[in-house]
């Protein structure tokens, strides 16, 4: 295999890669990426069995053929290249020499024969935006379980329906849900899957660099889920396992509400926390006649207090929260206002964008014992 | 004038056996296992010390040395009653006590003089009043330090009191050789030797500086320790101060080493109860839950894991060590010993769940009920179900000896 290929076009698409190859594994070859050279394109692939990902570029092909080289070194290097062509060429031996102008490097590569199959990609469900969907994820992802042994809450339960799509993420402490009203086409059935974290960055990687109304084609087969933009693809395996319940957890209704200004309740927050326990981030928030107090304090350090103008007329109520939760939904939230919904010290609060937004912002939130 | 008692219990673990069946006294005994097993010997009777068997030498050792001596199990329960029972007697005699163990204990009896006359005579009436409400041997150190009361005990033995009087302390540690003093093991004593250090006299003849160059803070805590004071860490807290634990463990070596993970997994969920039950004890919360994997060969893994929530659950608790142990053994390799090890204590997470509801507290109150079980019927009354198979005889030594090996270990 021989080809030349344009420096930006390369490194472009083997940034794509990066997050996919596995730095640290007992297989060696999911370190590589794997190159296949045919016509006017090259294609390139790179895995770690649950994540893959394929994206191509135009190259002027001189042999064809197909090998693998490790797709870190491979970047690094090019990186350092000076703008402009760039000649590949695989040996027999699978050793890969680079030619850039007077630069020369040769990389040992592997035989492709033991690089994994991707499966195959399945008839196409539904063309989804891909902003949209980016919009959903940004929105959720920061709910993900960190504990890896929780393996059904290490990623979000997606929906897709004929006429809209519900993401929902929690790690049992909060839950993050959104859903957003969208033509989809003629799908049969709603489709449920749950998507891992990884995917979930990936997606966001590829909707950065995407046209504000391109459309991922979406599918998905038992085990894995496929997300086609363009000449990308990527395929993630389907987290198993049954997601919670969670319609069974959302709050029906809330005794009391405040409205806030999104930046100024978030300002309070982040200073007030500085002075909550470092590890459970506890305040305590107090509703009180036309007042919402914020109240932080740690023995030896110090304690701290903001309060907001709000307009509130219900019995003053207390409640203990983790204050990053809060400061999680508010950095996700676009809309200047939000409002605060609660019932009282034991109950799950929730927090939701104010105005009239074109979709469905819920997040719950579980109170700390105080 | 500051007044400190040590009281060790004679052999305890043969002594209790002899109370059961009085045909053993006399006779070399040796509590810890079949001759034939593997393990080592909790407690040894004087009449099979002779032969030079001693605690923690392996059953195997010992039988060699006294194949005529009579083999027990032992019988953890039995101790832990007879201790009770000389624990309040303790109490009775003094507010403030500090069990060390299972069969030693440190009075603080500074100020009891109106009441029970000099030391000496205050050390017979305890000894006889242990003696009466145990039907069992001991001996008596009384001195102004823990350190010097608890080297004073074990000269007096067997059933015997020794007072150390005031200045005197020197005069009686001097001849004495420097493993009688805590602390200093075997490593430390053939350190020492190298510098012709062998008796106490020698190390408090050393310049404090020159032990501070060689041994660091324990050589510091040395110096003072051959002055008879109570230096160094063991003697830190006060009589009678309850001191909170930084882990809690419990590990258990088979009988014959394993490959077979159903008795491997078995034996991880008896651990987690009973450390669960000791943390549940304390009324702690632990964060980080550790597994130790010790392979026929002896080579020895200990994996940790940091849990979100800390857990006071056994449930909990085999959850993570499971996990550990999946993901660490390698199937096939013979396993030797296991461990479960808590640290990180901390009280109740306040975070509320949104998924479990209360499915934590009915889980609590399920684990604290059968904690109450085990304190009235034994701790075979109830186990959880992966625990079935993993059913094993706890092993307890009279401790100050494994204590001292785990320090040397330590340090």
């Amino acid at each position: 295999m021989e080809f030349a290929i344009n420096k930006a076009d390369l490194v472009r698409e083997l940034n794509l890669s990066q997050g996919v190859v596995e730095k640290k594994t007992t297989i060696p070859i999911l370190s590589n990426v794997l190159i296949e050279a045919d016509g006017d394109r090259i294609v390139l692939t790179a895995t770690d069995l649950e994540l893959g990902v394929r994206c191509s570029a135009p190259a002027i092909v001189k042999k064809g053929g197909s090998g693998t080289i490790p797709a870190k070194k491979l970047l690094d290097y090019v990186r350092l290249l000076p703008d402009g062509e760039i000649n590949i060429k695989f040996a027999d031996n699978q050793w890969a020499t680079i030619t850039c102008g007077r630069s020369k490097t040769r990389i040992a590569g592997m035989s492709r024969e033991s690089f994994p199959e991707l499966p195959h990609l399945p008839e196409v469900l539904a063309e989804i935006p891909v902003k949209t969907l980016a919009m959903m994820i940004s929105k959720t992802i920061f709910a993900i379980s960190a504990e890896e042994s929780r393996f059904t809450l290490n990623g979000a339960l997606l929906i897709v329906r004929a006429d809209g799509m519900v993401m929902v993420a929690t790690d049992s402490h909060r839950l993050a849900l959104v859903e957003q009203k969208v033509q989809l086409g003629n799908l049969k059935a709603p489709y449920r899957a749950l998507l891992p974290r990884k995917a979930m960055n990936e997606i966001l990687k590829l909707a950065a660099d995407a046209e504000p109304d391109a459309k991922l084609m979406f599918s998905g087969d038992d085990n894995h889920l496929f997300f086609t933009l363009g000449q990308r693809l990527l395929i993630s395996r389907k987290l198993t396992g049954n997601f919670p319940e969670f319609e069974r957890v959302l709050p029906k209704e809330h005794a009391h509400a405040v409205s806030m200004d999104r930046d100024e309740l978030k300002g309070a927050l982040e200073r007030v926390m500085q002075f909550a326990d470092e590890r459970s981030r506890a305040i305590k928030l107090t509703a009180a006649a036309n007042e919402f107090r914020l109240h932080s304090s740690l023995s030896e350090t110090g304690e701290s207090e903001e309060t907001l103008t709000v307009s509130y007329d219900g019995p003053p109520v207390q409640i203990g929260f983790n204050a990053q939760y809060i400061v999680d939904f508010l950095r996700a939230t676009a809309e200047t206002e939000v409002v605060f919904h609660f019932k009282d010290g034991g109950a799950a609060g929730e927090m939701r964008p104010g105005g009239d937004a074109a979709y469905t912002y819920r997040y719950i939130i579980m109170p700390m014992r105080i | 004038m500051r007044s400190i008692f040590h009281i060790d219990m004679d052999a305890f673990f043969v002594s209790v056996e002899e109370l059961y069946d009085p045909s053993l006294k006399g006779k070399p005994v040796v509590v810890g296992g079949r001759p034939d097993a593997r393990g080592v010997v909790s407690a040894a009777s004087y009449a099979a010390r002779k032969f030079g068997v001693h605690s923690a030498m392996p059953l195997r050792t010992a039988y060699k040395l006294c194949p005529q001596a009579i083999f027990l199990e032992g019988n953890l329960a039995r101790y832990r009653e007879v201790s009770l029972k000389v624990a309040e007697v303790l109490r009775n005699f003094s507010p403030q006590v500090s069990m060390a163990s299972i069969d030693e204990a440190y009075l603080e009896m500074t100020g009891t003089e109106r009441m029970y006359g000099p030391p000496m005579a205050a050390a017979h009436k305890l000894h006889e009043k242990i003696k009466q409400a145990t039907g069992l041997n001991n001996s008596i150190g009384a001195s102004r330090s823990r350190l010097v009361s608890k080297v004073a005990s074990d000269q007096a033995k067997p059933n015997g009191i020794l007072w150390i009087t005031p200045q005197m302390e020197a005069a009686f540690l001097g001849p004495l050789d420097v493993r009688k003093i805590p602390g200093v093991g075997k490593v430390s004593e053939a350190t020492l030797a190298k510098y012709g250090i062998r008796k106490v006299r020698d190390l408090a003849r050393m310049d404090e500086r020159f032990l501070a160059e060689h041994f660091g803070k324990v050589g510091m805590a040395l110096a003072g320790k051959a002055r008879g004071e109570d230096a160094g860490g063991w003697f830190d807290t006060e009589i009678g101060a309850t001191e909170d634990p930084k882990s809690i463990s419990h590990e258990h070596t088979y009988s014959e080493d394993t490959t077979d993970a159903t008795i491997l997994e078995s034996t991880l969920s008896r651990l987690s109860e009973m450390v669960g039950r000791r943390l549940r004890e304390h009324g702690f919360h632990a964060r980080t839950v550790q597994l130790k994997l010790r392979y026929k060969d002896f080579s020895t893994i200990t994996r940790a894991k940091s849990l979100a929530d800390p857990t006071e659950l056994d449930t909990e608790i085999l959850t993570a060590v499971r996990n550990l142990f999946r993901s660490n053994w390698k199937p096939g390799m013979a396993i030797r010993l296991l461990g479960v090890h808590l640290t990180g204590f901390e009280g109740a997470s306040p975070q509320m769940n949104l998924l479990e509801g209360d499915k934590k507290d009915r889980l609590r109150r399920v684990f604290q009920a059968a904690d109450k079980m085990r304190d009235r019927f034994g701790d075979d009354s109830l186990s959880l179900a992966s625990g079935m198979q993993g059913k094993f005889r706890e092993r307890v030594h009279e401790a100050l000896v494994i204590k001292e090996v785990i320090k040397e270990k330590e340090s």
